[in-house]
């Protein structure tokens, strides 16, 4: 039989010193001629190679060349390959901009390029949602948060550039405080990665990362301007991006967007008082030399969001009348008026990042972070009351790092660090209401090791952490001091592979530990949740949730099809959910539910499917879906709010001209969701029923010399359906969004 | 670059300024003042021309703590005599806060309403009409009549406060609006008297 040439040599291009992927090196292999450029990720693919034995050769603008024997036999052929900058006193050399990338063997997504351009103008929530796997719980349509693999609040953490936002991230409505606008690429982690990230970081992470900063002389503005006529949305965003000519290696970034949206409509009707006003500012300069890089970050955040007037009821039969009704009592009118009641939340982030190479193999970094939360939620109240807040809270966070990167050639790499967080939580007096969470002081402090073995076609990791908080928390409880002191320790590990099966198959296994502190709304919380009709009652002596997540993923990529297959059981002990007593409390005021935290032992699991098919060089398809399963092992019955089995497939044709087919292009897609079936024993309402939406979206890319122009119109729910989904906190009074219609228009130059 | 080796210096400066900054306040007891712990109706009987007779008394609801979770409030039951008519006054107050929200109402006439519904007028034991001073339709004070033939010594009179309603929503001016919730707002107020109605 004579040689088949099918072989395929594909890898990963990265920097020595980061791990940070190389876009666009040329990758060239001298015997056969051919070679490959790398993507964003650093991914290269060279394919028909007939088995033998090559030189391959690496280049990259500033960085020493690689020449490199390789050995094409029957398939292993992944390779990784990192460059090495060369020293800066040869002239005309690119110094890098830094970003650290993730380098994990979980299943990781990221949304970036075309895929960030249409998700424009939506919140993080919103956005992430085109990822397998990522879904919502959201309070109306404007609060919306994350949710991966049916976790969501304290369990899944996100990163504003490197940094770990705190806000007050268990309330259900309280979304996170973040400017989609401020990232060029948003990258959600699956797995359990806690010891990479800290406690909390049991579900997911979620990293919303701003471009990296120039090094050399070059200037870049970036314009966006939406519309939207579902409210009325306006959305405005500018950023420059410039870098020094005077000073080599110094680089800045400013960024702003302004947001105004009035009255949401869903089909039928208007939901009173949902209009959003959201003002945001963020800016930062690097300085990047041979050995030191040092960068200062600060963003600003500023919101205020109107809530659906008919969904804040003042007791228990209120609550019953609009439920059920159905929908909103009140017949609103079109406009841009927040009233009572509504949020106001201010979040600072300020972060200094430095990081200083030992020598070519070791790397210092160290990164501080200082926030400040403020929020503050008003009620309809009487009187003078009603300019005042009903919470008033008050968050400073400080997080250090400080971590050594070491990179032993040739198969070692790896991280030690240490990781500090102190909190203080305050109530800012004058409300006239007894607060629902106490003034607390939070310390955390965690150590951890991390190495990666790299060979050939097999990537092997594995890390250990250890974290030790403790809580001081002192509140009124009736004119009285009350004071606890808690203190929780705990341990946590991973371990995790890649492995290239084959040419097209990549195989990825991760099993990691996770833990939780109860946090202080679980532990403390005592008395009306306001609008909610709901008394909520916590317990003081609750332990640690304890998870271990077992992710698998496998990945197929040829010329025509990418399907991505991810897998994943999570065997959470103590899992900490609000459960109804069944028990009414009974005041001047009315009837109301009493709630109380339990802790039960959980078990999910679920499947996340993506995949993309080209049947032409204009004609393509594609296909995501997940499916979720949670359960309370200790009652055997279900969770409330998990996500209900969804999938989301479209064709698009692409029109452009022949050198540049897809910068004319045209998307058809249909999202599926079912009724959650898998419902817990007590509900305010049953779960709403299926619902099958229709988007249709044309996006324009006009290239001006150097500059690019590019427009995009979208028709979202086409067909202006009537659904309620699952996941919306405000299915119970309303119905969703009705039909919008987009246009978003970017000019970059 | 000598102001890059101060770096280290300056960090840490920042670092101590930020912990430095970073210690909770110490609670301070808030009063609620959105909460109610009293209502007191107060009934002044009336002859056939308006004039008062007798002596008032009144009937009085109770919840010291206020919304919190404890105890649930005392309600006092209403007397009436049968075939009589009453002049009925609602006075609310906080005593938590010593606030008087009968006030706080009044100022904000356009957004609060009472309802009375339940057992009382649905069986056209009890009769009521909006008598506020001002004229416009509040409740704080009312006209209630007692049915001189009804058919049972005891009933339940329901009295709501809402908020933030369409005060013209259609059927709104009826003191017992059955569906009150359709025209929108909140319920501040939600209590069950107990009546007893005497020969």
């Amino acid at each position: 039989m004579s040689q088949t040439c099918d072989l395929v040599l594909r890898g990963k291009i990265l920097h020595l010193e980061n791990d940070e992927a190389i876009e666009a090196a040329y990758v060239w292999i001298l015997e056969t001629r051919t070679g490959a450029v790398s993507d964003q990720n650093g991914n290269f693919v060279v394919r028909d190679l007939c088995p033998g034995t090559y030189t391959v050769s690496v280049k990259f603008l500033g960085h020493k060349e690689i020449r490199q024997t390789v050995n094409l036999s029957g398939n292993s052929t992944a390779q990784t390959f990192r460059l090495e900058e060369e020293s800066l006193d040869l002239g005309s050399v690119e110094v890098h901009g830094h970003r650290d990338a993730v380098q994990t063997t979980t299943a990781v997504t990221s949304l970036y390029g075309d895929q960030m351009l249409q998700a424009r103008g939506e919140s993080l929530g919103e956005s992430l949602k085109r990822v397998a796997g990522v879904t919502t719980f959201s309070t109306g349509n404007t609060i919306s948060k994350p949710v991966i693999h049916g976790m969501h609040s304290n369990r899944i953490m996100i990163l504003n550039n490197g940094i770990r936002l705190e806000g007050q991230q268990w309330g259900a409505e309280h979304a996170p405080e973040i400017d989609p606008f401020l990232a060029d690429e948003i990258t959600v982690i699956k797995g359990a990665e806690t010891v990479r990230f800290g406690p909390e970081a049991m579900g997911g992470v979620i990293l919303v990362n701003p471009p990296a900063l120039p090094t050399t002389k070059t200037s870049q503005t970036d314009i966006h301007l939406l519309g939207a006529t579902n409210g009325g949305m306006g959305n405005l965003s500018a950023s420059y991006l410039g870098g020094s000519g005077k000073i080599k290696g110094l680089g800045y970034r400013v960024q702003g967007s302004a947001k105004r949206a009035g009255n949401v409509k869903s089909p039928d009707y208007y939901q009173d008082n949902t209009g959003m006003a959201e003002y945001n500012f963020s800016g930062s300069a690097g300085y990047s030399s041979e050995k030191l890089g040092v960068e200062a970050y600060y963003s600003y955040f500023n919101t205020e969001i109107g809530i659906l007037t008919d969904a804040h009821t003042g007791n228990l039969s209120d609550l019953e009348d609009i439920i059920e009704n159905g929908r909103p009592f009140t017949d609103a009118d079109f406009s841009y008026e927040i009233k009572n009641p509504k949020q106001q939340v201010t979040h600072h982030l300020a972060k200094l990042k430095s990081h200083y190479h030992l020598n070519p193999n070791w790397k210092l970094n160290f990164q501080y972070g200082f926030q400040l939360n403020n929020r503050q939620e008003y009620d309809k109240r009487r009187g003078d009351l009603n300019a005042k807040p009903s919470l008033d809270l008050e968050l400073f966070t400080n997080t250090v790092d400080l971590f050594l990167d070491h990179n032993l050639k040739p198969n070692w790499s790896g991280s030690f660090g240490l990781n500090v967080i102190q909190q203080a939580n305050s109530n800012v007096p004058g409300t006239g209401v007894t607060p629902l969470i106490p003034n607390y002081d939070l310390f955390n402090g965690g150590i951890y090791a991390m190495e990666k073995y790299l060979k050939g076609p097999l990537e092997l990791e594995a890390g250990l952490r250890y974290d030790y908080r403790t809580v001081e928390a002192a509140r009124y409880v009736e004119e009285e001091l009350q004071q606890s002191n808690l203190e929780y320790q705990n341990f946590s590990a991973f371990v995790g592979g890649l492995y290239q099966l084959s040419p097209y198959f990549a195989f990825t296994s991760n099993l990691g530990t996770a833990w939780r502190p109860p946090n202080v709304n679980e532990l403390f919380s005592q008395g009306l949740h306001h609008g909610a009709a709901a008394v909520e009652i916590g317990d003081p002596t609750m332990v640690s949730e304890k998870s271990i997540k077992w992710v698998n993923g496998l990945e197929y990529e040829s010329d025509k099809a990418l399907v991505e297959l991810t897998a994943y059981v999570n065997q959470i002990n103590n899992y900490i959910y609000l459960n109804p007593t069944g028990e009414t409390y009974v005041s001047l005021r009315g009837t109301f539910n009493v709630y109380e935290y339990l802790q039960a032992d959980a078990f999910f699991y679920g499947f996340d499917l993506s995949g993309s098919y080209n049947f032409t060089d204009r004609a393509s398809a594609y296909l995501k879906g997940s499916i979720i399963r949670a359960k309370n092992t200790d009652a055997d019955n279900y969770f409330p709010f998990i996500p209900s089995d969804r999938m989301d497939w479209g064709f698009s044709y692409a029109l452009g001209k022949k050198e540049n087919i897809n910068s004319d292009k045209i998307t058809i897609s249909n999202v599926l969701v079912a009724q959650q079936t898998r419902e817990p024993d007590f509900d305010l309402a049953p779960a709403p029923p299926g619902y099958a939406l229709f988007n249709i979206g044309y996006q324009k890319k006009i290239q001006l010399a150097k500059n690019q122009f590019n427009i995009g119109l979208q028709v979202n729910n086409l067909f202006d359906t009537e659904y309620k989904e699952y996941m919306n906190r405000f299915r119970y009074f309303t119905a969703d969004m009705g039909r919008n219609i987009l246009l978003k228009l970017n000019y970059q130059f | 670059m000598k102001n890059l080796q101060k770096l280290p210096i300056y960090l840490f400066s920042i670092l101590a300024m930020g912990f430095a900054s970073c210690e909770s306040d110490d609670p301070v007891p808030e009063n609620d003042a959105e909460v109610i712990t009293d209502v007191t109706l107060t009934f002044q009987e009336l002859d056939a021309s308006g004039n008062a007779v007798g002596t008032p008394f009144s009937a009085k609801a109770s919840d010291p703590e206020g919304i919190e979770i404890g105890a649930t409030p005392t309600i006092e039951t209403v007397t009436v005599k049968k075939g009589k008519t009453y002049r009925m006054n609602i006075t609310v107050t906080n005593s938590i806060a010593g606030e008087d929200i009968t006030e706080e109402i009044l100022e904000e006439a356009d957004e609060h309403q009472f309802f009375f519904v339940g057992g009382a007028f649905a069986g056209n034991i009890l009769t009521i009409a909006y008598d506020d001073p001002s004229g416009e339709l509040i409740g704080l004070q009312t006209e209630l009549g007692v049915s001189s033939s009804p058919g049972t010594n005891n009933t339940q009179m329901q009295i709501v406060l809402r908020h933030a309603l369409d005060k013209s929503y259609p059927g709104a001016t009826n003191p017992n609006f059955p569906t009150y919730e359709q025209a929108g707002g909140e319920t501040d107020l939600d209590i069950t008297f107990p009546v007893v109605i005497e020969n």
